[in-house]
């Protein structure tokens, strides 16, 4: 696929939402060597799919499936070994699994494997009618199957090479004339259509730039072509619509090596009841590939262990079947690790399955520090870290848990994370209003308002947004498409931009699905308030939603539930928070217990956090499902699911991964060590060295992770670790990418630098009080990674210390030299016009006196004054050559350098280490040194 | 040097037939079984391997893999023969494709072994310019389905219309609808059919899609094929002879403008101004000029002597289909996808006028006898006063977009061509249909409407 600058056109748009779009490539043709040979074994009995076959045209086949069944519930697919015989070649022929019509009438399939038999009716009809090729579901199905409309290719707003096609043919109408009519009909031949440029180009006989992508023994040529030889003909309005699709087998099959393949099969099912197989038509995706590839064909590869989705796509319908591949792991023994609740009993459950044992509980230290910087975001103080630790009470950390969701901070920790989804920022709403929409949402947070109601008071809001500061909601998702847009990712977690434009070209999001969820707020006005910032947020009673593209008023529509006939006729809105809101909702509940999880955990059981689809499944459904139940029966109590993880050992478990989960990123075996935020690296900088940043415009004493908006104060250090700009709903705008900017800023950027220089810092207020450097060491340690420095660290730190005594007598010796060459160098520079000038001066004294007169103005300095009084007594005039004369007379660039050098020269002295400096710098060296570690930086 | 339809033949038997005992040509035929199957994808598009065969001097190169493509007389040290003879399926060209025929193959290897020796007139030129025109295969005896008329045209004396086909151009009576005969040895597609001014020639430009383009000029009079004009790699989409019949422009799909010497064949000039295909071609009418359309969205005038560009109309926004020069010459009518016909000055480029108001796009301007006509995808084919712009008739009654428009001023009849198949012939004095016609022989026109 050729992927030019011009397929990005569009993509401004798109590209927040989903990358993805584009850079998910059809599936991958598979060669027979990559397979490993399927051990048949002894099943107890085999399953064909489907168990019979009505075949009633000549152009309809048959994908067969063959499932063997083994002792203890195993199941294995045979399709690849299995043999298969037709009773009546002139009914039905099979090839490879597929089965081909010949001739009416009807016939078994007999499947043999593993010394097991199956029959399978097949019923053949209409074998000597025409069977006319689908536009939509032959034609533009091939097209889609090949890749030819994707969004790389044709599918592209601008097309390719002058050629357009609608993105993955949702725009039927469209392909119906740029396939047949367009460009004089050159593109198909109906008097011979195997020279038709539609098929010349992808096989490469006619140059192509999206080279060749089409053979001719595809299923998708014999369509194409036989599309042309008859006529180019449209579907008849009363033809049969796809309803629906079915993908073989379900979900849940987990196949165990050396059994890793699986054949799929899709049918569609048509308005009149008809089903067809599209197994050959169908386009497959792995949502995860290192686990699992799929072939045109539909064929499954297994490559690691773990869970794949794939997607199947056939016109606008997407179906996905789970699968899970698990293979033996040397030296794996369950060791049945104890649970806390039910979160571990989930988490080991995938575990088991897939062969990763967890790893140990992490140590009081880290469960601290952990937990402080997830509930609270800043680190605990050296007096709380002492306590804990000294603490021997058995149920310590589920008081501590307790206790840290009770402070003040916790709420303000909470509403900075929904600061960002819902885009606080004064640019948005506002000077005044930031701060009134933050203490509502931090007030939210604080009381625990339950979610459904606070979903709720956002989504229905209504009246100013001073008084009423939700209503805010509606002014940062500004117009109806940006509240579609808003609304389905930050409450169902779907991520719609694509849809505005286009049927999304992954998901079963539609075009019309956008303008439907439109449709519930497009009456929702904004006008200004009468004070200063203020808006006033109100609905109309009227308006209605028309798709842009086929011009129909759209119904409010709701996903899996539909069309609303009749919404609620005063505020639209309410039937969308009332249907949200409830409890069997299949997204409302989830999005949030996978947001809080993903805070707590590093990574989301769906991941992105805020981008739920097919492609992306959970990596454990059976979790985020117990977790979402959980939430919905504690009547949406946010607290109650952060306390639930928290007190689960899969979150207590250590970082540190043993030899049975290293290669796990994804099932939570281990926790993930994560960079601390922006927010809590600079509140953790300033906690360790005990000096705040004061933000001008906040009161005195507000951290980082309580500021309302990051443009209420522009911190270099905050942008540069990641701190988001809040100009959109995506999770993704957070940035936890490392860059060199942060290196630099640890290494000797300002921020630490003059917190570490401070007068009053801790390690100085520590010296002030006489604190040996042990102490010192040991304090530094505990404030700053929570736990005391081990016996290595602590030697090595005192060594350090000691190393550098007599350091700052050293220094303050090369710094008196150092003065003492400049003063050499000023004079250097000044003396010849000094002496010019002297000379003019005492040339003018009598010769017998111009001896002692030039003893008297060289003088020493601090005698100068006397001498003058001497000299203008005795001669009428002053003889001594001042500073301002000697300058006066030097040409600039002397002049310049002379300034240069006696500004350094009343500058050096200030660098004078006082008493006592080899101690100070070498704790600074010290603090720098923690500051600087992974230990530090990370939560762990 | 005029060669007729016989020589042609003879040269096309030697692509079939290889005779052993004469050299092999590598102009005649080894060239076009490179185009073939070899260009697309070691072309100037993509350069697989780092190789190209588009030019003779390029072949005979080695591509990234250092192996010499064509070494003359040494067969084993002929990469390119290595290629197309090897077992190995990942190896072997075309790649993922049947191999080439052995006669084929045979050609090649004897053209190596004699020396592979180049008998065009340049190494440098493209292949596709020195092979020589090929003999297109015949019509269908019958048509199973219609083509889009895209062109068409009356002859000098009205007593004939001249209509795009498949492999041919049918040539009807436009007084009775009857076929008067079918002219072979045509492109696949015809875009454009015109006479020279003094009604002794006869050029028809087309090609097919994607693989040729070419301009053909007849004797008016025999029929007989006296010379093909310009070979490029897509089809030709409009030609035209200037008003003084020396010089004939042709705009074709690779958006170039080849200037042709009538009397010699020569190329004249070639302008590359348009960046995508040029879709139609019209000379003032004292033949200093030149207005061509786009599909770039442009129109664009020349200057015809030196080729050197006047003008840029960028007003239509969509691709240009159609142009014509107002009869004082200081002005053009265009008409495009925008669905308008806009005037507007050579002189700075700035619209003048909208002619008319159309619901769909607009294709070829036609201009006779002091009118210009349109046709258009609203069905409709319309005659204004080309001074005036003032609209004069409107043609209605076509089931189908109305591609082609011809004007016979003597007898003051026009011709219009419509996407489905159907010509008619109207009389522009009372606007009336004279005849209708289905140009695919043996398709009925029932048959068509059905579909």
């Amino acid at each position: 696929m050729q992927r030019t600058a011009t397929s990005l056109i569009h993509g401004m748009a798109c590209m927040a939402a989903g990358a993805l779009c584009w850079t998910m490539l059809a599936s991958v043709a598979l060669s027979q060597d990559d397979l490993e040979a399927v051990e048949v074994g002894t099943p107890e009995r085999i399953e064909v799919y489907p168990a019979e076959i009505k075949l009633t045209g000549p152009r309809q086949r048959m994908q067969l499936v063959v499932t063997g069944h083994y002792a203890g519930g195993i199941l294995q697919d045979l399709t690849r070994v299995a043999e298969f015989v037709s009773s009546d070649e002139a009914i039905v022929k099979i090839t490879a699994a597929r089965v081909a019509p010949q001739g009416d009438g009807a016939a078994e399939i007999v499947v043999r494997v593993g010394g097991q038999e199956a029959k399978v009716a097949v019923a053949v009809s209409g074998q000597g009618q025409p069977e006319p090729v689908s536009f939509e579901y032959g034609t533009l199905a091939a097209l889609s199957k090949q890749g030819c409309n994707a969004g790389a290719c044709h599918g592209s707003p601008s097309g390719k090479g002058g050629f357009r096609l609608s993105l993955r043919a949702f725009d039927p109408t469209l392909d119906r004339l740029t396939l047949i009519r367009e460009d004089f009909g050159r593109r198909t031949n109906p008097l011979d259509p195997a020279a038709s440029l539609l098929l010349l180009k992808p096989l490469m006989k006619v140059p192509h730039g999206g080279g060749l992508k089409l053979h001719s023994t595809d299923p998708s040529y014999a369509i194409l072509r036989d599309w042309i030889s008859e006529g180019c003909r449209l579907d008849p309005p009363e033809a049969p619509r796809c309803v629906s699709i079915q993908v073989y087998p379900p979900s849940g099959r987990v196949l165990k090596r050396p059994a890793h393949t699986q054949q799929l099969s899709v049918l569609a099912t048509f308005s009149d009841g008809s089903v067809r197989d599209i197994t050959q038509l169908a386009v497959y995706t792995s949502s995860d590939t290192e686990v699992a590839d799929v072939s045109v064909d539909g064929l499954v590869v297994g490559q690691d262990r773990g869970e794949t989705a794939v997607v199947v796509r056939y016109m606008e319908f997407i179906e996905s079947v789970f699968i899970t591949f698990v293979r033996d792991i040397e030296g794996f023994a369950w060791t049945n690790p104890a649970t806390n609740n039910y979160v571990d009993e989930h988490v080991y459950a995938k575990l088991q399955q897939l062969k990763y044992l967890p790893s140990e509980l992490c140590s009081d230290e880290e469960f601290l520090r952990r937990t402080y910087l997830d509930v609270i975001g800043i680190l605990p103080t050296v007096e709380e870290t002492s306590r804990f630790l000294t603490d021997q009470a058995a149920d310590k950390r589920a008081r501590l848990i307790n206790e840290l969701l009770d402070r003040p901070e916790y709420s303000k920790f909470w509403a900075l994370k929904w600061g960002d989804i819902l885009r606080l920022t004064s640019g948005q709403v506002g000077g005044d209003g930031v701060h009134k929409y933050y203490r509502w949402v931090e007030r939210a947070i604080r009381e625990n308002m339950p979610y459904d109601q606070f979903s709720r008071k956002l989504l229905a809001s209504a009246g100013s947004t001073l008084t009423n500061p939700p209503a805010n909601f509606y002014r940062t998702a500004g117009d109806t498409n940006d509240c579609v847009e808003t609304v389905s990712q930050v409450f169902l977690g779907a991520r719609l931009q694509c849809a505005k434009c286009h049927n999304h070209p992954f998901e079963r999001w539609t075009q019309d699905n956008y303008y439907g969820m439109a449709a519930f707020f497009n009456r929702v006005q904004r006008k200004n308030g009468r004070r200063p910032g203020e808006k006033f947020i109100f609905v109309s009673r009227s308006g209605e939603v028309t798709q842009p593209r086929t011009g129909k008023q759209m119904k409010p529509w709701l996903p899996l539930a539909g069309d609303v006939d009749q919404p609620n006729p005063d505020d639209r809105r309410q039937t969308f928070v009332d249907w949200l809101t409830k409890a069997d909702n299949p997204f409302f509940a989830k999005i949030e217990v996978n947001r809080i999880w993903s805070h707590l955990l590093g990574r989301g059981i769906v991941e992105p956090a805020d981008d739920f689809r097919e492609s992306n499944p959970p990596s454990n459904a059976a979790l985020l499902d117990a977790l979402a139940l959980d939430f919905v029966e504690q009547k949406y109590d946010r607290k109650h699911v952060i306390r639930t993880i928290l007190n689960s050992r899969t979150y207590q478990a250590s970082f540190k991964p043993n030899a049975m989960n290293e290669e796990d990123t994804k099932y939570f075996s281990h926790y993930q060590p994560r960079l601390l935020s922006a927010e809590q690296l600079l509140d953790a900088i300033c906690q360790v060295t005990d000096r705040p940043e004061s933000f001008s415009g906040l009161p005195a004493g507000t951290r980082a992770t309580h500021l309302p908006a990051p443009d209420l104060v522009k911190h270099d250090f905050l942008k540069i670790f990641g701190q988001p700009e809040r100009q959109t709903v995506c999770a993704c705008e957070r940035s936890s990418e490392s860059n060199l900017g942060m290196a630099i800023q640890f290494f000797n950027g300002p921020l630490i630098y003059n917190k570490l220089r401070d007068e009053g810092n801790r390690f100085r207020q520590l010296m002030k009080l006489e604190k040996t450097d042990s102490d010192i060491i040991k304090m530094l340690h505990l404030a700053a990674v929570n736990r005391e420095p081990t016996a290595k660290e602590l030697e090595a730190s005192l060594q350090h210390i000691a190393s550098k005594d007599g350091e700052s007598a050293k220094k303050n010796k090369e710094l008196e030299a150092k003065i003492a060459e400049v003063g050499k160098q000023v004079q250097a520079v000044r003396d010849p016009a000094f002496q010019k000038l002297l000379d003019a001066k005492l040339a003018t004294v009598p010769e017998p006196l111009r001896a002692d007169a030039k003893t008297a103005v060289l003088t020493a300095e601090g005698k100068r004054s006397e001498v003058q009084k001497y000299l203008v007594a005795k001669f009428g005039k002053g003889l001594v050559v001042s500073d301002e004369e000697v300058v006066k007379a030097l040409d600039d660039a002397t002049k310049k350098k002379l300034e240069a050098l006696k500004k350094e020269l009343a500058e050096l002295p200030k660098q004078k280490l006082p008493p006592g400096s080899d101690r100070i710098m070498a704790l600074e060296d010290i603090c720098w040194a923690i500051l600087n570690t992974n230990e530090f930086l990370f939560q762990h | 040097m005029r060669y007729s339809v016989v020589v042609l033949l003879t040269v096309s038997a030697g692509l079939v037939t290889s005779a052993a005992a004469e050299p092999v040509s590598f102009r005649k035929q080894v060239a076009q079984i490179l185009l073939d199957n070899c260009l697309a994808c070691h072309g100037p598009k993509k350069a697989e391997g780092g190789y190209r065969i588009d030019a003779y001097e390029r072949l005979i190169k080695a591509g990234d893999s250092d192996e010499v493509a064509v070494t003359p007389s040494k067969l084993d040290a002929s990469e390119l023969f290595r290629r197309i003879v090897t077992e190995d399926e990942s190896e072997r060209m075309p790649l993922e494709g049947d191999p080439l025929p052995a006669e084929q193959i045979a050609l090649i290897k004897q053209w190596i072994e004699e020396g592979a020796k180049f008998d065009g007139d340049d190494p440098k030129a493209a292949l596709a310019t020195i092979v020589p025109p090929p003999v297109h295969p015949s019509p269908p005896e019958v048509y199973a389905n219609s083509l889009p008329i895209t062109a068409l045209t009356f002859s000098p004396d009205g007593s004939q219309l001249a209509v795009s086909g498949y492999h041919e151009l049918t040539v009807w009576n436009p007084a009775d609808g009857k076929l008067i005969k079918r002219v072979h040895n045509i492109g696949q597609r015809t875009h454009a059919i015109t006479y020279s001014p003094d009604g002794k020639l006869l050029a028809v430009g087309g090609g097919t899609p994607g693989r040729l383009g070419e301009t053909r000029i007849f004797n008016a009079e025999n029929g007989e094929l006296v010379r093909v004009l310009g070979s490029t790699s897509d089809v030709v989409l409009d030609v035209a002879f200037s008003p003084q019949g020396d010089r004939l422009a042709a705009g074709s799909a690779d958006g170039v403008i080849r200037v042709f010497e009538v009397a010699t064949g020569k190329p004249v000039q070639t302008i590359t101004s348009h960046s995508d295909w040029v879709m139609a071609i019209a000379w003032s009418v004292d033949g200093a000029r030149i207005a061509s359309g786009s599909r770039d969205k442009t129109a664009k005038v020349f200057d015809s002597k030196t080729g050197e560009l006047q003008v840029t109309f960028s007003g239509h926004g969509q691709p240009v289909k159609g142009v014509a020069f107002h009869p004082e010459g200081k002005e053009v009518f265009s008409a495009g996808t925008d669905k308008k016909v806009q005037r507007w000055k050579i002189e700075d480029g700035k619209k003048t006028a909208d002619v008319g108001s159309f619901g769909e796009e607009v294709y070829k301007l036609t201009a006779g006898g002091g009118f210009l006509f349109t046709g258009s995808a609203d069905k409709s084919a319309r005659q204004y006063d080309r001074k005036s712009h003032k609209e004069v008739r409107k043609y209605e009654g076509h089931k189908d977009w109305v591609l082609s428009t011809a004007y016979h001023d003597g007898s003051k009849r026009l011709a219009t061509g419509s996407f489905d198949g159907e010509v008619r012939v109207w009389n522009t004095e009372d606007g009336k249909i004279v005849v209708t016609l289905l140009a695919a022989p043996g398709l009925k026109l029932a048959a068509a409407e059905g579909s």
